[in-house]
């Protein structure tokens, strides 16, 4: 028996009416799919920036502590930042040295500079560094050769350069060892490069030794940060605190931060998550207007389809069967738009991913639907309800 | 069972107007339709019989007074109940045909089945597809109603009000839309469904041609009855 109460006529019913008028269904849904498309972009992009960042994090060795200047990552907050603060030096790397627990200890000069060859010039990264920066960081060597304590002890004039740098510089990473960049001024050998990693800085940047920086590229011998290395993942905590310790004997508190390195994912996870919300805050404002515009097109239909109401009543349908008719259709408007918004996502998430690492999750996916099926029902009952009401002598009357 | 299928006791309804004062479209309305009659409600445009029809016909509901169906009060019946009633109970037959246009012919027939509360005896496309036949309307079946003549929407109309088995048809100026011709086949029609298949039948008219067909007339003046009962 065929009743009221059964989805499938319902939905045929609707589906009848919107075949008739496909313009005006398309045009209606386009505004829910324009919402869950943005909702669900924002939310991939977002994802993928967070994906981006912490994967290059995670290159770096688990146990790092980060010596920053300013108040750091953590802490003061994200303008305050890096900017500012205390200048390191080779006495802050010595002192830190004697702390117990700590293995690897890097001091870090780092520039955006250009960097020049004979005939080409690019803007990459200048980093001093010592040989102990290799092993904190798992950096890998694809051709030539590292350097040593002996490079760092006599200030050569060597450096190691990314795997992007020299595709851009050179022809093939082969092709670049043996030959020469120049930086400020200093000609440097290039000795070795090192394989790509996920940290892009590192795939476009000079590494040389630390005190070969002394000089025309960086006066005033002074770091960027101090990495630490510690071996045992107990003792993490116990010589970050030490870290901060000494250096508040030649530091204001202000002046710099001491940072485990998973504080500073846990800090990016909550700055997304933040960034996220944001996102999703926006792209729910396409979603109402869409919504509005569904409830706009109800309106409509509901009073061009008086007369219709008005026999469907005379012929024995209750208030709840109409209004259930005219929710469903506004359901199904609503949710043809969330699939369509949805199918183009995908599409879209997949060619940029080529760029870009952006990552559609389920959860966005079942939100954005569910969401564009709740905009439905609740844009949707008001215009039913209004249907519903009219009283069947004045609407079987209406011309 | 009494013979009586409808009666209506010192009804009376009233409508507020726009600027306050109160408009008596029914005033202390007494009349029944009996079981297996063929009535005519014969009235001026303005006289109050649409609105006895939508009393009848459970569309609306009386300022004041009784209205019986089959001896069971139905003045005070929930919207939803009205309904139920509606569907089981009464067919309409109106003046404009009021078909859905964008359903076909026998989507339309068979529209009252999808309300229906209880569970069917026949199987409705079967049904509506005997109902079509039976009117002349074969061939018809996935047409729109524009596709039709006047005469023809008015026997899918009928067709519609019958798939249900009514026991009673209201029919508001049933051949006001149609030429004289076409007209009196449609009564002729409304005459072979009460004698042939005992459908007890309330007909709206102002035209003393349409109420002549019937078997007992009720004339309707200014909100009141002036003649039978």
């Amino acid at each position: 028996m065929r009743n009221i109460n059964s989805i499938y006529y319902l939905l045929r019913s609707a589906f009848s009416d919107f075949k008739r008028d496909k313009v005006r269904t398309a045009l209606t849904s386009l505004g829910i799919m324009v919402g869950v498309l943005s909702v669900v972009m924002l939310i991939a992009i977002g994802l993928g920036l967070k994906n981006y960042i912490s994967k290059q994090f995670e290159t770096l060795g688990a146990n790092l502590i980060l010596v920053l200047p300013g108040s750091g990552i953590s802490g003061g907050g994200f303008g305050g930042g890096l900017v500012g603060g205390a200048e390191f030096d080779n006495r802050d790397a010595e002192n830190l040295r004697r702390i117990e627990g700590i293995e690897y200890v890097v001091s870090v000069y780092f520039k955006s500079s250009l960097i020049e060859t004979t005939d080409k010039e690019k803007t990459g990264y200048v980093m001093g560094v010592n040989d102990e920066y290799f092993g904190l960081m798992n950096t890998d060597l694809l051709i030539g050769e590292l350097f040593s304590k002996t490079e760092i002890g006599n200030r050569a004039k060597v450096a190691v350069i990314g795997n992007v740098l020299a595709g851009e510089l050179f022809e093939t990473a082969e092709d670049a060892i043996g030959k020469s960049v120049r930086i400020s001024g200093v000609r440097l050998k290039i000795i070795g490069v090192v394989k790509k990693s996920g940290d892009r800085e590192q795939d476009r940047a000079v590494i040389l030794p630390y005190t070969t920086t002394y000089g025309s590229i960086n006066p005033k011998k002074t770091f960027w940060a101090i990495y630490l290395g510690v071996p045992n993942k107990d003792e993490v905590t116990r010589v970050t605190n030490e870290a901060r310790e000494m250096l508040l004997k030649r530091y204001k508190k202000d002046a710099f931060s001491v940072t485990e390195q998973a504080e500073v994912l846990s800090t990016i996870n909550q700055i997304f998550g933040v960034i996220n919300l944001v996102l999703i805050a926006i792209g729910s404002i396409s979603l109402l207007v869409g919504g509005i515009g569904i409830m706009n097109i109800m309106y409509a239909t509901v009073t061009e389809r008086t007369r219709e109401i008005g026999i469907r009543r005379a012929i024995g349908a209750r208030k709840s069967d109409i209004s259930l008719q005219f929710l469903t259709e506004s359901v199904v408007l609503s949710a043809l738009g969330g699939i369509a918004g949805l199918l183009l996502a995908a599409g879209i998430t997949l060619i940029v991913r080529i760029w870009f690492p952006v990552a559609l999750n389920l959860t966005a996916v079942l939100i954005a639907f569910g969401v564009s099926s709740v905009i439905g029902v609740f844009f949707g009952v008001a215009p039913a309800r209004k249907a519903a009401n009219l009283s069947p002598i004045d609407a079987i009357r209406y011309e | 069972m009494t013979k009586s299928m409808i009666k209506l006791d010192s009804v009376w309804k009233e409508y507020t107007l726009g600027d306050g004062s109160i408009f008596e479209a029914l005033k202390n309305v007494s009349v029944e339709i009996r079981r297996g009659e063929m009535l005519g409600i014969v009235g001026t445009s303005g006289s109050g019989k649409s609105t006895l029809m939508h009393l009848v016909g459970l569309l609306d509901k009386p300022s004041r007074g009784t209205i019986l169906v089959n001896d069971q009060d139905v003045s005070k019946l929930s919207d939803d109940e009205a309904s139920t009633l509606r569907s089981e109970f009464v067919g309409f037959v109106f003046q404009q045909f009021n078909l859905i246009p964008k359903l076909t012919v026998l989507e339309n027939v068979m529209l009252p089945t999808v309300y229906a509360r209880k569970k069917l005896a026949f199987g409705p496309e079967k049904r509506a597809l005997e109902l079509i036949a039976r009117f002349g309307l074969s061939g018809k079946e996935d047409s729109t109603p524009n596709k039709l003549s006047g005469g023809q929407q008015q026997r899918v109309a009928i067709a519609r009000a019958l798939i249900m088995s009514p026991q009673l048809i209201l029919a508001d100026e049933p051949t006001g839309n149609l030429d004289s011709k076409t007209g009196n086949e449609i009564l002729d029609l409304f005459s072979e469904l009460n004698k042939k298949d005992g459908v007890t039948l309330a007909i709206v008219t102002h035209e003393e041609t349409v109420a002549k067909r019937t078997s007992r007339r009720i004339h309707i003046h200014d909100g009141a009855v002036i003649k039978g009962k």
